[in-house]
């Protein structure tokens, strides 16, 4: 023990002075953030569909408040999958790219000049479509849980 | 393709809007159901991931509202440098949500085993509560017998006329009832508290040892008749049965007595058998008065008819004859006396004023010159007269018969007690006490047998408390004989008063 308190403090001390440069921190490009939102989106999506089958397996979806909230994890999946395709489309693989023209119009290209995409992306800009409807059912889920879960 | 921007406006800008509303409604729903249910783990995970999804909605919904402005304000360059930041914290918000999510099977598991978990709980603790009242109800009603039983079996241990006793191993006595106090005539503290041993209360230790051999060997005793010494000397004859108890647990010896009292019955065979003997010795000894009074009569006739005829003459036999004549007039005093004992002479009856003849027997005795140095003393009971029905003469002879066996017994030095009185159902007493020698206990039995004496030879006839007994039976009435506590012997006539005796006719 008393070998112990006189080798550690002698070994850092000389570490702090003789020590080389080790390049140890990694360098990170711009696109890491948008794979890691896709990832969160990925990871967002895969746990609501755990939830869905979490409520599924142990069948309380009989009971219509955990059945909302079913359907509110439903449409946080299909937000996350429209979030998802929107950001490959613009962020990840920028295949559309978006234009002001004037304070009511604005110009969406597809890269590969295809109006399908284009149309498409134009929907999944949208999303509020499905997330609010989400939040929505969530509430309502919350409302109609039953209070016998408590007792 | 160029489309309207409104319509995407529109929805970015509502949908943001009802997103942070909903979120935070939600979250109030949420808060609201664990607040009536904090103890609820499922509803604290609620407010977790409200919380959560509320994080991302005012995040996410902040940043499109921020977005939109910027860009309606031709600002998209500084969107451009915060919307990282905005998406980071978008993105960190919804890996939380994932996060949470993902916990809810575990927080569902934990909640239903506690509720499980509470609910044995409870189910146990109203089995408790149920089991704590029936035990309490048992303990009540436990209580209520084995204090009924306690107090039936005080009741029969206080109440018994028979005497209850308990000793322990070494014969100590522990515990007994006041019929045993009574009945040993030893204070409690003295027999209890002072652990007084068994064998201290046998008259004979012989018995004893007797007793106590046999309880150890057979580990009962069933109505054995032994006697009982008192502390003032007096003899008490009781049946005495008992038995070993080996305590609750088996490992605590101690002896349980019942001893009855058979002193009165005892007391009552003697005397009844007294009272037979002395009935038959009085048949046998009228029988043989009669018969011997006769010839008596006829020796004595022929001896004073021939002193008479030879009177003056100088007769041969004269003194012969005359040594006859008195020995005859002895037989025939005996003669006479054994009559008297079996009462079958007749004398005439009359009203005895009892205080008086006790006076003139007393004053009689005091003048006589023997018993000049005795000491006798009166307690006349003045206040009422002490009337009985019978022959003067007689009574006075049977007093002067007890005085004069007293004087004898306190050797002509001593004192004598007489008294009178009446006792508790009216009869009249005389007592005559001595401070002699008293009477040995082996004589009592037979002191009023006639012609028993403990006098010296030729000093007494053994007839004078036969004389007395059959006088005062005669008269209804009995004489007892017995011993002072103190010292001396103590004699008690006792009489029927006249006017009942007059009633009873």
């Amino acid at each position: 023990m008393r070998n112990f308190f006189k080798t550690v403090p002698g070994a850092s001390l000389f570490l702090l002075f003789f020590s080389d440069p080790a390049f140890a921190t990694q360098m990170h490009s711009g696109t890491e953030g948008v794979i890691v939102h896709q990832f969160g989106h990925l990871f967002f999506l895969f746990s609501m569909v755990v939830l869905i089958l979490t409520i599924t397996g142990k069948e309380l979806n009989r009971e219509k408040g955990w059945r909302l909230i079913q359907y509110a994890a439903f449409f946080f999946i299909l937000w996350n999958m429209a979030a998802f395709a929107a950001h490959l489309l613009d962020n990840q693989m920028n295949t559309v790219t978006v234009s002001n023209i004037s304070f009511s119009e604005i110009t969406i290209t597809a890269e590969n000049g295809s109006r399908l995409i284009e149309i498409a992306y134009y929907l999944l800009k949208l999303d509020h479509l499905l997330c609010v409807p989400a939040i929505f059912f969530l509430y309502r889920g919350l409302c109609h849980i039953p209070v016998k879960e408590a007792s | 393709m160029t489309v309207t921007y409104l319509p995407m406006l529109l929805v970015d800008v509502a949908g943001s809007v009802t997103m942070i509303v909903f979120a935070f409604m939600s979250l109030n729903r949420a808060s609201g159901l664990k607040e009536k249910h904090p103890e609820n783990i499922l509803f604290l995970y609620l407010v977790w991931i409200c919380a959560a999804f509320t994080i991302f909605a005012v995040s996410r919904s902040f940043g499109h509202l921020l977005k939109q402005m910027l860009i309606l304000s031709d600002n998209t360059d500084i969107w451009a440098q915060i919307s990282p930041y905005s998406g980071s914290i978008n993105t960190i918000s919804f890996m939380v949500v994932g996060l949470i999510t993902l916990f809810f099977k575990q927080s569902w598991q934990i909640n239903t085993e506690l509720l499980s978990s509470r609910k044995n709980l409870e189910e146990t603790r109203v089995k408790l509560i149920d089991l704590n009242q029936t035990l309490e109800q048992k303990v009540v009603e436990r209580t209520e017998m084995l204090t009924s039983s306690e107090h039936k079996c005080r009741r029969i241990f206080e109440q018994s006329l028979d005497t209850i006793l308990v000793t322990d191993d070494n014969w100590r006595i522990l515990e007994t009832n006041p019929a045993g106090v009574d009945l040993t005539g030893y204070s409690r503290n003295k027999l209890v508290i002072g652990g007084m041993h068994m064998e201290s209360l046998f008259a004979d230790k012989a018995e004893w040892d007797r007793i106590s051999r046999i309880i150890e060997t057979k580990e009962y005793i069933l109505n054995e008749e032994i006697e009982f010494i008192k502390p003032d000397g007096s003899v008490q004859h009781v049946i005495l049965t008992g038995g070993i108890d080996y305590g609750a647990f088996g490992c605590e010896r101690r002896f349980h007595f019942i001893i009855k009292n058979i002193n009165e019955k005892k007391e009552m065979e003697k005397q009844i058998a007294q009272a037979d003997k002395l009935a038959a010795l009085g048949e046998l000894s009228a029988g043989v008065a009669h018969e011997i009074n006769n010839p008596l009569g006829i020796i004595m006739g022929h001896t004073q008819l021939i002193l008479k005829q030879e009177a003056g003459n100088e007769f041969k036999y004269f003194e012969d004859l005359k040594t006859i004549e008195k020995h005859v007039k002895n037989c025939r005093t005996v003669v006479a006396d054994l009559l008297a004992f079996s009462r079958k002479g007749s004398t005439e009856h009359g009203v005895m004023d009892i205080n008086r003849i006790v006076k003139d027997v007393a004053g009689f005795v005091r003048n006589h010159s023997d018993f000049r140095d005795v000491e006798i003393t009166l307690d006349i009971d003045g206040e009422q007269s002490l009337e009985a029905m019978g022959n003067e003469q007689e009574l006075r002879q049977v007093f002067i018969n007890l005085l004069i066996n007293a004087c004898h017994a306190v050797e002509k030095s001593g004192a004598v007690h007489i008294s009178t009185g009446t006792d508790h159902e009216g009869r009249l007493l005389v007592h005559v006490r001595d401070n002699g020698c008293g009477i040995r206990r082996r004589d009592l039995d037979r002191i009023f047998d006639p012609f028993f004496t403990t006098k010296p030879g030729g000093q007494g006839t053994g007839l004078g408390l036969s004389v007395s007994y059959g006088i005062v039976k005669h008269f209804g009435g009995t004489i007892t004989a017995g011993n002072r506590k103190e010292a001396g012997a103590k004699f008690t006539v006792s009489l029927p008063a006249a006017e009942k005796q007059t009633e009873a006719q």
